[in-house]
């Protein structure tokens, strides 16, 4: 096959496509208001529920904060509180600029760069989620337990013994992956946005 | 049916293969293709009226396909039913003919291998504008899309040869 080939079997299919017309008036109108519904449905699912869940359980500690009566434990609750509010806020934030883009008004290469460096934000922030969320499912066993049953896991932790030896596999296991993904997908995005700018 | 539906409709249905193609050269499955074609004829409807003819129909009509189709790429989706785009094509073309069914895919494949930004500039050289077309899409200098352009003949030429 010739590069001048390429041309000349575009063309052909152009040229069929062109006989081929499938849509009927309906079909189109059906297809901007399903991807209307999906949109929205996607949107409840992810965004909110997950949103409304991390909120819930930061109002629920911040009420509780009086129980945990010893530095250590004020950490931990402080960190998983802001944990709770400040990584989905961080993620919605990116996610909401993602789709907020305006199509009509920016050019091919100016959407390649601005979903490229919103692509390389989001991976930043999930990749510091990653690492926190280690964290925080460190201190949330005790603090839950402090809370719940009044128990200190700090002084009295057997239960600590096998929490945080499965946790460091976690951890690793996580990393690991994160590291990877974030490594492979920055890469290319980076290479792309020197060439482009 | 309003007005303005009615104008929608005969526009998309006017450009019906543009927009296959557009769908069907970044995606590599039967549902990322149909997925990313609704998503075109969404973007399309909401920016319907803020398009001013400040610029040819067609050109509006790429950049947001385009633009959309980028954005359709860090969401991809595999399905381990999902069938491979060349069916897809050739469903929709209905082609009898083996040879050209056979240099499709082949065209396809070789399209694939390229980035994102090739892609774009790759696929309106085929769909045969010109140079400053290309560049009033993609918003790069003219003499920048002629070097690009001849960058991709060059990686293209590499990967037909290979064969």
């Amino acid at each position: 096959m010739e590069l001048d080939e390429l041309q000349t079997i575009w063309q052909n299919m152009s040229t069929e496509l062109e006989q081929q017309k499938k849509l009927t008036n309906t079909l189109i109108m059906e297809m901007t208001q399903q991807k209307y519904k999906n949109k929205f449905s996607k949107l409840k699912t992810y965004e909110t529920i997950g949103g409304v869940i991390c909120f819930a359980a930061a109002i629920y500690l911040i009420f509780n904060f009086g129980k945990l009566d010893t530095w250590y434990l004020s950490l931990s609750g402080i960190f998983a509180i802001a944990f709770l509010v400040i990584l989905p806020i961080l993620t919605l934030g990116t996610l909401n600029s993602i789709s907020g883009l305006k199509l009509q008004e920016k050019n091919y290469s100016e959407t390649i760069i601005s979903y490229q460096k919103q692509k390389k934000r989001l991976l930043i922030i999930q990749q510091a989620g990653i690492f926190c969320s280690f964290l925080f499912m460190l201190v949330s066993l005790p603090v839950a337990s402090k809370i719940l049953k009044d128990k200190d896991l700090f002084v009295d932790g057997q239960n600590l013994l096998w929490y945080i030896p499965i946790m460091t596999v976690f951890l690793l296991f996580f990393a690991r992956w994160g590291y990877g993904c974030y490594k492979s997908i920055t890469t290319s995005a980076e290479n792309l946005l020197t060439e482009l700018e | 049916m309003e007005q303005k539906e009615t104008a929608f409709v005969a526009l998309i249905k006017e450009h019906e293969g543009l927009l296959f193609k557009v769908s069907t050269i970044y995606t590599d499955h039967k549902m990322e293709q149909q997925d990313l074609f609704q998503e075109i004829v969404y973007q399309l409807w909401k920016s319907f009226d803020s398009f001013k003819n400040q610029s040819k129909i067609s050109t509006w009509m790429y950049r947001v396909a385009m633009n959309t189709a980028i954005g359709q790429l860090k969401r991809k989706k595999r399905s381990p039913i999902s069938e491979s785009i060349e069916k897809v094509v050739l469903k929709q073309m209905e082609s009898q003919d083996p040879v050209f069914e056979e240099r499709l895919k082949l065209m396809y494949e070789h399209i694939g291998k390229l980035n994102v930004l090739e892609k774009g500039l790759i696929l309106l050289l085929l769909e045969g504008k010109s140079y400053q077309e290309i560049a009033a899409i993609s918003g790069l200098t003219t003499s920048n899309v002629g070097t690009r352009i001849s960058r991709i003949k060059q990686k293209l030429k590499g990967q037909l040869n290979k064969k």
